[in-house]
């Protein structure tokens, strides 16, 4: 936790996190802030940002700020369901994997591999045909897609913390494989995965943002920012500026995640830094 | 008297199938309570293998290993656990910085054995913390620091105490010493000495260097290619050896003074024989 609190303390750390406090308030009470309901349609189509709408309003005359606010949990929150969800499929076998034997290792590793070999968009779809198209639904097909990069981020550094000295001498105490994943080797997981935790929510927001676009997900009007994004897009004479308004929120919050991300991975120094690969060089999620 | 430590005909191989390697081909030994046995042998001859298939962690392929007269080679899972909670017998790495957790302070450290035990209320284990690092001298303002504010002499100290916190009957401490620099050296032999006097420790002390095993072992037991190949008091070691081996090893000691130097034909001589021996029959 030192290292999320010392990348907090950077500049770069404290925009990046200012950033996404001021978002996910967007999204807690942004439906409330929306000046018009987000639904209504309005007899002023495509028109120019105004006093009266600030971001102007869509084809079908609504007003495209109090959309942006209304579309901002379906956007971000759905990003973090997804994320969520992966961890919670990701890491816990993850971490397991290394401790609780052979078998157990072979099967998970086999699944992940078997999850890896799914084509995003295509598995997506699937989902939401067998499930019904809904929001939730295609998080949980994205959480389960996400899951095998927390899997194996997750394991590889499970991996390098398992022969530790530290963790012999605690199983020589008589130490439990809980005791131990849970004294010694949980905190020099977290970083890492606070690290690909915060760029895999940035490629969830994009992708829920690719997947509403598409009408996957959410079914319009109910608006989302991607959503707002396709709508604008067949208005791009009359209204070029259109998608700029969505796009900017979306790239906003996908920037402050990957600054956080760094933040997180600088922060944890050299150590940090031979975790991870490349430049800019999380250990980022695979996203499609 | 019973040995505290008997270990009797015990082969270990390490690996499967082809890439399966003896290491330890029926090896004796002993160690008593309140005796400090030298364990010493080249890089590679099966010394960390059998502490490490004393404490259960590789199995012995056959064999017996007795940790105060309790057969312990059979051991798995929830019983080997129990037994390890017991704090019989414990393990002091060579390399004090890699063995200490580098996020947990000295005092989390010196507590582990204790709390993994259970039953000790937050006070006892300050107080065992306490107790356990004015055993070893280590100065109770260190407590609160983690290992890499620590010199490398007061690491060692420190895996020795979060060793010894939980009371074990044995210690088995592979190369404590060979990072060190020669004056903390001495203090850390100095210090099992004394834990073996206040504790009636029995200690194995392994080294491939025979110099640091003297003054300070009562027996040594020479390993060479995973077979005990001598055992004698250290006297008898470092006057009478008598494998080539052991030989080499004696007169491979720096000496400075008057004491004469090694002939260094002798020791060509000695080189060609042990190079000569077979690795196993």
């Amino acid at each position: 936790m030192r290292t999320v609190t010392d990348a907090l303390r950077t500049r770069a750390g404290a925009i990046a996190a200012a950033v996404l406090a001021a978002v996910l308030l967007l999204a807690a009470i942004g439906p409330f802030l929306a000046p018009y309901d987000p639904l209504r349609n309005g007899a002023d189509i495509l028109m120019p940002p105004s006093a009266a709408h600030w971001f102007g309003t869509d084809y079908l005359g609504r007003d495209v700020l109090s959309r942006v606010l209304a579309g901002a949990p379906a956007s971000v929150l759905t990003a973090f369901e997804a994320v969520g969800i992966g961890l919670v499929i990701g890491v816990v076998p993850g971490i397991t994997s290394v401790h609780l034997g052979r078998a157990y290792e072979w099967i998970t590793l086999r699944v992940m591999d078997g999850l890896i070999a799914l084509p995003f968009l295509i598995f997506a779809i699937a989902v939401a045909a067998l499930l019904g198209n809904a929001v939730h639904q295609a998080m949980i097909a994205v959480g389960i897609l996400l899951a095998p990069s927390f899997y194996r981020i997750t394991r590889a550094a499970a991996l390098s913390h398992a022969n530790a000295q530290y963790v012999t001498a605690a199983q020589l105490f008589g130490a439990s494989t809980w005791r131990v994943l849970r004294t010694h080797v949980w905190s020099k997981i977290l970083p890492t995965l606070v690290v690909s935790t915060a760029n895999a929510t940035a490629g969830g927001l994009l992708i829920v943002s690719s997947l509403t676009f598409l009408g996957i997900g959410v079914v319009p009007p109910e608006p989302t920012w991607g959503g707002i994004v396709a709508s604008d897009l067949g208005y791009l004479t009359q209204r070029p500026y259109g998608p700029v308004f969505p796009s900017l929120f979306i790239m906003a919050t996908v920037g402050a995640l990957n600054l956080l991300a760094d933040a997180i991975r600088d922060a944890g120094g050299d150590h940090g830094r031979a975790r991870t690969r490349g430049r800019g060089g999380a250990a980022r999620v695979r996203l499609t | 008297m019973t040995a505290l430590l008997d270990v009797t005909g015990l082969h270990v191989a390490l690996g499967r199938g082809r890439g399966r390697t003896e290491i330890l081909h029926g090896v004796d030994l002993t160690v008593a309570p309140g005796e400090i046995v030298g364990l010493i042998g080249e890089t590679g001859s099966g010394k960390t293998t059998l502490a490490r298939a004393v404490l259960g962690l590789v199995r012995a392929h056959s064999g017996s290993i007795a940790i105060d007269g309790r057969e312990v080679s059979g051991l798995r899972r929830s019983a080997l656990r129990a037994f390890r909670r017991g704090g019989a017998a414990q393990y002091v790495f060579q390399d004090p910085l890699r063995s200490l957790d580098p996020e947990r302070t000295v005092f989390d450290t010196l507590i582990e054995g204790l709390a993994v035990r259970g039953g000790h209320s937050r006070a006892e284990l300050r107080e065992a913390a306490r107790e356990v690092a004015r055993l070893v001298s280590l100065p109770p303002g260190l407590l609160p620091r983690h290992p890499g504010e620590l010199s490398g002499g007061q690491r060692q100290r420190v895996a020795i105490a979060r060793a010894v916190a939980v009371d074990p009957r044995l210690l088995i401490c592979d190369e404590p010493v060979s990072a060190l620099d020669a004056s903390t050296r001495i203090t850390i032999l100095e210090l099992l000495l004394r834990l073996r006097e206040t504790r009636d420790l029995g200690v194995l002390l392994i080294t491939h260097d025979l110099g640091s095993l003297g003054g300070v072992a009562d027996r040594v037991v020479v390993l060479y290619h995973g077979q005990v190949v001598e055992t004698g008091t250290t006297e008898e070691i470092f006057l009478a050896p008598r494998h080539p081996y052991t030989r080499l090893l004696v007169t491979s000691v720096p000496s400075i003074g008057d004491a004469e130097p090694p002939d260094p034909e002798l020791r060509r001589a000695l080189r060609a024989e042990v190079r000569g021996l077979t690795a196993h029959p």
